[in-house]
């Protein structure tokens, strides 16, 4: 075996060290067993600098076999019921997965990507906060190593979307230019009112950096994050991916994505923001979201970025919403929770909040309970803001390429 | 003594080699290996993730990670015979000849745990009568276990009177007559039942496809599978988040989750990707590949197998096929590196002759090769009503044993020359008795691969 390159030696020193972790692996004997044989392993390695290849071998098929088990665990039950602690020794599992991988492969380009995917399935899946002291300063470190060493961008350049100026348009719900908290707390969080509030965000770095795809290419291209593939979520075409986002971005934003029998893909409700933090410095969360509580930390962030025709089908979320628009320009037609039993919501347990209407073309002879709804509707444009207060029904179109970005709290 | 084989995730020591030597975490070949005990020839075993469970009598061992190392091992002696044992990560259910039910948790020195079952509502049962029509013995048979499985997120027993226990309250009641549960199996989080009729139930969680109801729903009781309702099915399994059932007529199905190919059914999109997410909610019907030469009969499906991720399949002429992961061994020997395969290909250095069963592990398979070289023809037990008189005729010429030939002879107006089975066929007015004679010879005409016909 060749020399290892000295700078991943300073990575596997941000690993834990058993002490570190111990406490959480507490009542997870098999987690207990794998993991202190590794944190052991590059204890040894830092002390005696002498390589036992079997041994290394041997242990980083123990992690691999901790990450699949752990994979398993999550996925089994509901997402929301899985102990925090399966998705912490998941995250710790794909660290040292990652680093036995570097280390023991002596990888090509192609597989040093494959790893970076490991990196983004510890952050979609697992949970990677207060693992131990210098988790974070790993994550980061990994991250930079990966992308230093990745595939380079040879690709054509991806446009950069004009600034459009606003236009004049239908809105059949109340307007507030840029409100103060005090009349956004009484006129709409309190009074449960859907608002469209304008130029509310034009302050945010995002809306002159983000139309600008190759900065987002730079920043998060190889990251992986998942998207929805076919218009709507609600039809029986429709499917799910985990890609990088430069694949995404090239296949929707590119410059050869004239060709016809292209699938509308669509990057919705991601937490892409604690995945890229660069990304998160471009924006704040609206004062508006801490109304209620004065604590940021309770707010959900979520991003949609799509091309032209991505379809969210008539449906309703649990919590306060802020839609925040970036770039580009989404239809939206809205229903109050009052008409929600005319509103034929779909009987399974994935669906059940969404509605089976098209709400662009309400089909009357199909749902004849439509003619008692009385829908509301808008247009979002850069820089505003909609107000959705809990269980609104809310259809969304994208006009054009758009990025938007969601603030849901209780 | 029976020989062992195993494949697959081994790195808790949970299998020694057959000369008690370790081997390795990961075996990636069928490798011959050694039951604890001395007369472990026909050893019961249940395989979880961590650990592997053995009983022969009243003794039963655990062997796996329990507290600090690998190959730890838990010894414990059970008040009666152990009928039947099901194994999950955190404890192994253990069910003794006389149907009481114990659990053992997974941990050093653990003892065994009485469980104690819900009591069902009393129900004005009638009184139960033996085939010879004597009365059984008034004994409260709800409590009396039959058939037990379990996975990490669900547990589930079956009484003498078909009463269903999520362990310990009770889901559900079958009718108490004239129904059997002929097999149970559960997986990560979900049961499947297959009854003596050929109908499968299913219940748990199916937000992966796994129930085979077309929509995506956790079911809390037992439902019965509508799209397969009409085929006769004869064995099921249930892998961690996929199902699978071979009928009488020959058919494979199978239906879930589709992540490493467990389905065995390749779907790609046009631009040449696997198709994702990969959830098939109802039961997909298989164009098997050719086995032992073109379309023969002899390689109908006989018995499914499935473990977390992974599916084997025996057919008739004893070939095994495999289709699902195998990053960890669990299907043998594999020419490629590939970390899963998503269509059914015959597994290698499987023993001659169908004299073997399967047991899966969750990532990991055994064979247990009958400890006799002769295939015993399983004969179903009498307990089949079949409200019509049937007419059988076998299409194809089959090899039978004088036993069997005797038998058949004495309940049915068979026609049987030279050892073999041209045609029988039950005379109009039949009584009952003979039309569940004929269920038999229609069953084994089932089990020898043969289509038979009504």
């Amino acid at each position: 075996m060749g020399a290892v390159e000295a700078s991943l030696l300073e990575l596997a020193k941000l690993l834990p060290r058993f002490e570190d972790i111990v406490e959480l692996l507490e009542n997870e004997v098999e987690a207990r067993y794998i993991l202190r044989r590794a944190a052991d392993h590059f204890a040894k390695r830092q002390a005696i600098d002498q390589l036992n290849r079997p041994e290394e071998e041997e242990i980083s098929y123990l992690i691999h076999a901790l990450v699949d088990k752990n994979w398993e665990r999550i996925h089994s039950g509901h997402f929301s019921s899985v102990p925090l602690t399966i998705r912490k020794i998941y995250a710790l599992g794909c660290y040292f997965k990652q680093i036995f991988f570097l280390l023991l492969e002596n990888p090509s380009l192609e597989q040093r990507e494959l790893c970076g995917t490991v990196l983004d399935e510890a952050q979609l899946l697992g949970c990677t906060e207060e693992l131990y002291e210098k988790c974070t300063e790993l994550k980061h470190a990994l991250m930079q190593y990966l992308d230093e060493r990745a595939t380079s961008n040879n690709s054509l350049p991806l446009p950069i979307l004009a600034a459009v100026e606003r236009r004049a348009s239908r809105c059949d719900i109340p307007q507030l230019e840029a409100p103060s908290i005090l009349e956004f707390r009484t006129s709409c969080y309190q009074a449960l009112q859907p608002t469209l509030l304008l130029n509310t965000i034009n302050h945010w770095p995002a809306l002159s950096k983000w139309r600008d795809l190759n900065y987002l290419l730079k920043v998060a291209g190889n990251r992986t994050v998942p998207i929805e593939i076919g218009s709507n979520y609600a039809s029986d075409e429709w499917s799910q991916q985990l890609v990088k986002l430069r694949v995404f971005l090239h296949r929707q934003f590119g410059p050869s994505n004239g060709r016809a029998d292209h699938e509308i893909e669509y990057l919705a409700q991601h937490e892409l923001f604690a995945q890229i933090p660069a990304l998160k410095a471009d924006i704040c969360v609206p004062d508006y979201c801490t109304v209620s509580s004065n604590n940021a930390a309770g707010v959900d962030i979520k991003a949609w970025l799509g091309p032209s025709h991505t379809i969210s089908p008539m449906h309703y979320d649990p919590k306060h919403n802020l839609l925040c628009q970036v770039f580009g320009c989404k239809s939206i037609i809205l229903a109050s929770p009052e008409d929600t039993a005319n509103l034929y919501a779909h009987e399974s347990e994935f669906l059940n909040n969404t509605s089976q209407i098209d709400a662009a073309k309400p089909d009357f002879e199909r749902f004849p309970l439509l003619r008692r709804v009385r829908f509301y509707e808008l247009l979002l444009q850069p820089g505003d803001c909609l107000y959705l207060p809990p269980k609104w029904w809310h259809y969304v179109r994208s006009e054009t390429p758009s990025f938007s970005v969601s603030f849901w709290w209780e | 003594m029976r020989q062992l084989l195993f494949t697959g995730f081994n790195a808790f020591g949970q299998h020694n080699g057959s000369n008690t030597d370790r081997i390795s975490g990961r075996v990636t070949a069928l490798t011959e290996i050694s039951v604890p005990g001395h007369d472990a020839g026909n050893a019961i075993i249940a395989l979880s993730w961590r650990y592997t469970a053995y009983a022969v009598g009243t003794k039963l061992w655990l062997r796996g990670l329990f507290n600090l190392v690998p190959g730890e091992c838990l010894e414990v002696e059970a008040p009666a015979s152990i009928k039947a044992l099901a194994a999950c990560d955190s404890h192994c259910l253990v069910l003794l000849q006389n149907g009481e039910l114990y659990k053992l948790p997974a941990k050093m020195n653990a003892t065994l745990q009485h469980i104690k079952l819900e009591t069902t509502p009393t129900t004005s049962a009638a009184t139960k009568r033996t085939i010879f029509g004597t009365p059984k013995l008034a004994r409260d048979a709800s409590h009396d276990i039959t058939h037990i499985a379990c996975g990490t997120h669900i547990n589930v027993a079956i009484s003498a009177n078909n009463a269903v226990y999520s362990i310990p309250s009770c889901l559900h009641q079958f009718p108490q007559r004239q129904w059997r549960v002929q097999q149970l199996e559960c997986g990560h989080e979900h049961a499947l039942l297959l009854n003596g009729n050929g109908d499968v139930y299913s219940w748990g969680n199916g937000l992966r496809g796994q129930l085979g109801h077309e929509t995506l729903a956790v079911v809390e009781t037992p439902l019965l599978l509508e799209a397969l309702a009409g085929i006769k099915i004869t064995h099921i399994a249930a892998g961690g988040w996929h199902s699978v059932a071979i009928s009488a007529f020959g058919d494979l199905y199978t239906w879930g989750l589709n992540c490493k190919g467990q389905l065995g059914v390749r779907v790609m999109k046009p631009d040449g990707l696997l198709k994702e997410p990969t959830v098939y909610p109802l039961p997909q019907l298989h164009d098997l590949p050719d086995c032992c030469g073109v379309e023969n009969d002899a390689c109908a499906p006989l018995k499914v197998f499935a473990g977390s991720r992974h599916t084997l399949l025996l057919r008739s002429c004893g070939r095994l096929w495999a289709s699902g992961w195998c990053a960890h061994g669990q299907l043998g020997t594999q020419p490629t590196k590939l970390e899963y395969l998503d269509i059914f290909q015959a597994v290698r250095d499987t023993p001659k002759g169908n004299n073997y069963t399967v047991f899966c592990g969750p990532w990991s398979s055994l064979i247990a090769l009958s400890r006799n070289r002769t295939v015993r023809a399983r004969m179903p037990k009498f307990s089949l009503y079949l409200p019509y008189v049937m007419k059988m005729h076998v299409e194809k010429k089959v090899q039978l044993r004088p036993k069997v030939i005797s038998a058949l002879n004495r309940y049915t107006h068979t026609c049987i020359e030279h050892g073999r089975l041209l045609i029988c066929q039950m005379p109009a007015g039949a009584s009952a008795h003979q039309a569940r004679t004929n269920e038999v010879v229609q069953g084994y005409a089932a089990h020898c691969g043969l289509r038979t016909r009504r």
